[in-house]
């Protein structure tokens, strides 16, 4: 939210581009987050897209702030669209003292309630892009100088950002020409606007940060974590993790295979480990149904396969451009049988990249399935991030053997029944080594053993490596103030909008703490007790509509409070509004 | 030199007379024939008699889910295209459950052993009929006779570009051993069908039905293995169903397109953490 006041310096600003699918307004708001962020701003971005190609309305907000953010705010200040129409449906959400600039041609004047403390501006983007550059696409580059006059954005940086977009693609003629419909842009806004409706931001120093989204950090924590193999099928929002990878990992003797469905996808990642890949694979709701059986016989034959689900609206094909938390409990309860599994919830970009890392250190060293589980708010959309550090990551094999160490053994039994339940692993083609991995209940030897006592046996020694990894996970992370009697729980995305929720309350005199559960299975019963126990009043946030995650909890945790639920499904992300309202409604 | 004896692990226990223990006998044979080491060789089966197959052949063994063979073996073949994959299914793991997987991994050539054990019908869970169960069949799912038109895989894998496409017959071993053989050294994915009686729950598609049904591509001088036309017209023939090396072609294997070098599995990589190469990556976030 833009702190407007004269005289005041902006420390926070939202941007809202749209017009329709084909457009390149999510293009021209990832252009513009990168300026942004080169000139020393933290930033969020959020698209809300159709499902759609072409011609269904489009819109990105991109949020700066000087404070580190992680979610698209509560309001808007400056709104550039490619029709009226979206002027029409986001007029609420502009700010006092906000600009418009409309491409609306054929339209009459703007109502009333606009124009209270914001200023309306018709700016003909495509017909001045068709009459000066000959083609409709130069409206984005125009629309971008049009933003940079507003907001003073560095002209030397977004120069810089073209020549590296267009340069090596497309040559210098078209830098040239991408530059002027840029000056163009610039000079136009001066035109039409006064210096008192700029919105002048600061420039500082841009060290040691990255923008990226949730899905490119994952591919990103994939490729330093080692992993070398990824089957999957295109499903949104979880494509991009793929599609980035299916750049790089070739180069890293990689390779990426787009299967026939989500059976194979799974099954093959389930091969790939078995031959002792680092394999991994990525979908969404309804690819996880389908991932499901498969699920099952990674538990099973204990294979050391990663998945990384990125969330979207469901049920059935729902929204699938939309975000959800909807799927919480799909691989924490899904599948036939008991097995083991474990399921991390990242919250953040650092936290995609160091997450997906661990994951495939903990998927071999347990030999279980392993789940990364974000939503679209996080895996597409674009945030600044503290830049990763490779030279921490260290990779653990867990009982793999060596080559060596097998040829020194007798007797070696795949499922051994050994104490902490991880038992010695070798792969087809090695000496010695000789076994079956089987997803018929097996004995030691992982041949097929349907005996009482061996089944038993069995399920507690797979069911066993859960108690010694939940000593290894990721411990949940308490934000906010600890002395506080309100508590909020919640996981993944919706961290940024609970974060300044925190704040907003704070301003307000409500002290709160937000436990955020970055290990959903196995539970982290103990932090989540104490957690609990030390307030008066929780809120469960959560992007769903039954309450998932409230569900889990009640379900793991004994004597647990009531809970008092902040849900919304409306297929947006949260705003902190949205949570500081209802705690500061809340009696208490 | 390996001998049969080589690759017994143990008595399998399928129903006395069944077409299984023929084919169980051709894989030895071959594999002694070709001298396979079973430490560089890898069998995924599926659920159905035939998936007890690992129990009793030597090698490395991989027994998944009903229908999921071929992904499983796919996954296994390209991290490790040194290994001789052989995947083991039966008509209804191959032909129901898995015929996504089944024309996927004929289009896609990847170097497989594809063994489908067709006895028409599904043997394990007690006999309902398969598709390739003979319409009108009766059986326990289908009490007034299947009404459903039966499906032909050599015919789909010719219809989904397979470059090699095979029927044998378990009640003919050493042929079927040959088959194998030849199957081993194809370059791609290779398809050899074996029918295979059920005795307990399939008593139209006897040993005797198959014997007289059945004629050898072989003994026919005039059929040549690289004519798909003539192929599609064999197969097509309702009334004589066709023995032998059917088709084959030459195409590239999926894992030598797919993979930066066939010869350094993926499986056998080293995973150190190269820093500056990632560091200059996440240069492009910058």
């Amino acid at each position: 939210m833009a702190n407007l006041k004269k005289g005041q310096p902006i420390t926070d600003i939202s941007v809202l581009i749209a017009g329709k699918a084909g457009d390149g307004v999510l293009f021209t708001g990832d252009v513009l987050a990168k300026i942004l962020k080169r000139q020393g701003w933290e930033v969020v971005t959020c698209r809300d897209f159709p499902s759609n190609i072409r011609g269904e309305a489009t819109s990105t907000v991109v949020r700066a702030s000087l404070d580190r953010i992680y979610s698209w705010g509560d309001c808007i200040d400056v709104l550039l669209a490619f029709d009226c129409q979206a002027v029409f449906k986001n007029v609420q959400t502009i700010a006092r003292g906000g600009v418009v600039f409309c491409d609306g041609e054929g339209i009459g004047a703007m109502p009333d309630p606009l124009k209270k403390g914001k200023t309306f501006h018709r700016f003909l983007l495509r017909q001045l892009a068709k009459e000066k550059f000959g083609q409709e696409v130069y409206k984005n580059m125009i629309a971008l100088g049009a933003l940079s006059y507003v907001l003073d954005l560095d002209t030397q940086i977004i120069q810089e950002i073209i020549s590296e977009m267009f340069l090596k693609k497309k040559g210098q003629e078209i830098v040239d020409k991408n530059t002027q419909a840029l000056m163009l842009g610039w000079a136009k806004a001066g035109e039409m606007i006064a210096d008192s409706e700029c919105h002048a931001l600061d420039r500082t120093t841009d060290q040691g940060r990255i923008v990226l989204s949730g899905d490119e950090a994952i591919a990103l924590g994939a490729l330093a974590a080692g992993c070398r193999f990824f089957a999957a099928y295109p499903i949104c929002p979880a494509s991009e993790i793929w599609q980035w990878l299916a750049v790089y990992l070739p180069h890293f003797n990689g390779a990426v295979v787009q299967t026939e469905d989500e059976l194979a996808a799974m099954n093959m990642a389930i091969g790939a480990a078995y031959a002792g890949a680092r394999a991994m694979t990525s979908t969404s709701g309804p690819g996880a149904s389908l991932m499901m059986e498969a699920f099952s016989l990674a538990g099973m034959a204990e294979v050391p396969v990663v998945v990384a689900h990125v969330q979207r609206v469901g049920p059935a094909t729902g929204t699938p451009t939309k975000t959800e938390q909807s799927d919480i409990t799909q691989w924490i309860y899904g599948s036939h049988g008991d097995f083991p599994r474990i399921v991390l919830a990242p919250g953040t970009v650092e936290e995609c990249f160091e997450f997906t890392v661990k994951a495939f250190n903990l998927a071999e060293r347990y030999q279980c399935p392993v789940i990364l589980m974000t939503e679209l708010d996080m895996g597409q959309n674009l945030r600044t991030a503290r830049e990763f550090h490779f030279d921490k990551i260290s990779i653990d094999r867990g009982r793999l053997l060596s080559q060596e160490e097998l040829l020194g053994m007798d007797n070696f039994k795949r499922y051994e029944f050994a104490a902490d339940g991880i038992s010695p692993r070798a792969l087809p083609g090695m000496k010695n080594g000789l076994h079956m991995v089987e997803g018929n209940e097996h004995n030691e030897k992982g041949y097929r053993d349907e005996d009482p006592e061996i089944r038993r046996r069995m399920m507690d020694k797979r069911m066993k490596k859960l108690q010694a990894a939940s000593k290894n996970l990721i411990a949940s992370r308490v934000w906010g103030d600890r002395k506080a009697k309100v508590g909020i729980l919640g996981t993944g995305s919706t961290l940024g909008a609970i974060v300044e929720a925190q704040g907003q309350l704070a301003r307000k005199g409500i002290p709160t703490k937000f436990l955020q559960l970055r290990t959903l299975w196995p539970f982290p019963v103990k932090e989540t007790e104490a957690f609990l126990n030390s307030c008066r009043q929780v809120f469960v946030v959560e992007n769903n509509f039954s309450g998932q995650l409230s569900r889990l909890v009640k379900s793991q945790v004994e004597g647990c409070p009531r809970f008092k639920n902040i849900l919304k499904y409306s297929s947006l992300p949260f705003k902190p509004t949205d949570i500081s309202r209802r705690i500061r409604r809340a009696p208490r | 030199m390996r001998n049969k004896e080589d690759y017994h692990l143990e008595d399998p226990a399928w129903c006395r007379g069944c077409g299984l223990f023929g084919v169980f006998d051709a894989l030895k044979r071959a594999a002694a024939a070709q001298d396979l080491d079973p430490e560089q060789t890898v069998v995924v089966t599926g659920i159905g008699c035939h998936g007890r197959l690992n129990n009793c052949f030597r090698a490395y063994g991989f027994h998944g889910l009903h229908g999921r063979v071929l992904p499983v073996a796919t996954g296994v073949k390209l991290n490790n295209p040194g290994l001789l994959v052989v995947g083991v299914s039966g008509d209804g793991d191959a032909y129901s459950i898995g015929l996504g997987h089944f024309i996927h991994a004929v289009r896609r050539n990847v170097g497989i052993v594809y063994l489908v054990v067709d006895n028409r019908i599904y043997g394990l869970t007690q006999g309902q009929f398969s598709p390739t169960t003979e319409m009108g069949f009766v059986s326990i799912s289908s009490p007034y006779g299947s009404k459903e038109f039966p499906i032909d895989g050599p015919r789909l894998a010719l219809a989904a570009g397979g470059t090699f496409i095979a029927r044998g017959f378990s009640g003919n071993v050493a042929h079927l051993a040959g088959l194998f053989e030849k199957a081993v050294k194809h370059r791609g994915f290779a398809l050899i069908e074996a029918l295979s009686p059920c005795v307990t729950h399939n008593k139209i598609n006897t040993y005797e039905w198959f014997r007289k049904n059945i004629y050898l591509l072989e003994d026919d001088s005039g059929y040549h293995p690289g004519d798909k036309m003539e192929a599609w017209t064999r197969l097509q023939d309702s009334r004589r169903i066709p023995i032998g090396l059917i088709y084959q072609e030459q195409k590239p294997p999926f894992e030598e397109l797919v993979l930066p070098d066939v010869h350094k599995p993926i499986a056998r990589e080293g995973l150190g953490v190269d820093v500056p190469r990632l560091e200059k990556i996440m240069e492009k976030f910058r």
